[in-house]
């Protein structure tokens, strides 16, 4: 088994940071580490996309507030209503449809193409409730592994800033975390 | 069909895709993101089967 750290120190990266951002792991590829990119890339996409799916494309969006007790348009009111997009937006490129409707631009008329003109709207509430209603869990297990993707991706957004995350030596075994105590031992009883 | 099997079908592939990626942010070699990956698996896989046990306890209990 191997436990020892075997990590090449680097130099922050600030723009492989924004790259991993934007789209996982073409930090890493920028960085010449392609394995790990084309992992992160495929992997976390791949369960947006699946959640997104499993959601039936209607659980990632910011909601509009304005026609809640309190709530205004703006964004923050929108997430205090569903907090879901505060994980999801990490994703990147991938989750920026939802601010494109969240703020009313221009989208591809609903009769020519209704998948793109719905694609991250606030879906209408008898809509969703309706689709809940005959479903099974699916829907709410969507939503999880779309903010679980989102939420990885940081780490991913750290690994291209400066590398892997330390290990803290007590996570890698009593034998290796305190080498230093048989030697203070010995000190101690010379 | 695998999917009308279960609706929990893709959880397995879940645990893969959550071990590998966490653990590829933790080391750079692979032989390291492999091990550790497993070792997540395990734990993950563990800890579903427990709160497994727990509920099927809870509801054969009630």
């Amino acid at each position: 088994m191997s436990s020892a750290p075997n990590v090449t120190p680097q130099e922050p990266s600030s723009l492989a940071a924004v790259l991993s951002y934007l789209i996982p792991g073409l930090g890493q590829i920028y960085q010449g580490r392609y394995g790990k990119g084309v992992l992160f890339m495929v992997s976390l996409l791949g369960m947006f996309l699946l959640g997104q799916a499993m959601g039936k494309w209607q659980n990632v969006y910011v909601p509009d507030a304005r026609n809640q007790p309190g709530g205004r348009g703006n964004l923050i009111s929108g997430l205090m209503i569903r907090w879901h997009y505060g994980g999801q937006f990490w994703i990147g490129i991938a989750a920026w449809p939802a601010l494109w409707q969240h703020y009313g631009m221009t989208v591809p008329e609903k009769d020519t193409n209704p998948f793109w003109h719905n694609f991250q709207k606030t879906p209408e509430e008898s809509e969703v409730n309706n689709f809940l209603r005959i479903s099974d869990k699916t829907p709410d297990l969507g939503w999880v592994y779309t903010v679980i993707a989102g939420m990885l991706n940081l780490l991913v957004i750290y690994d291209a800033y400066v590398g892997p995350l330390p290990i803290p030596p007590v996570w890698r075994g009593a034998k290796e975390s305190f080498p230093a105590k048989t030697e203070v031992t010995k000190e101690a009883a010379v | 069909m695998l999917v009308s099997l279960s609706i929990y079908w893709h959880l397995p592939l879940m645990l893969l895709v959550i071990s590998l990626v966490y653990s590829a942010t933790r080391h750079d070699a692979w032989d390291d993101i492999l091990v550790e990956a497993f070792r997540w698996g395990i734990r993950m896989f563990g800890f579903m089967v427990l709160v497994a046990i727990v509920l099927f306890a809870v509801a054969y209990l009630m």
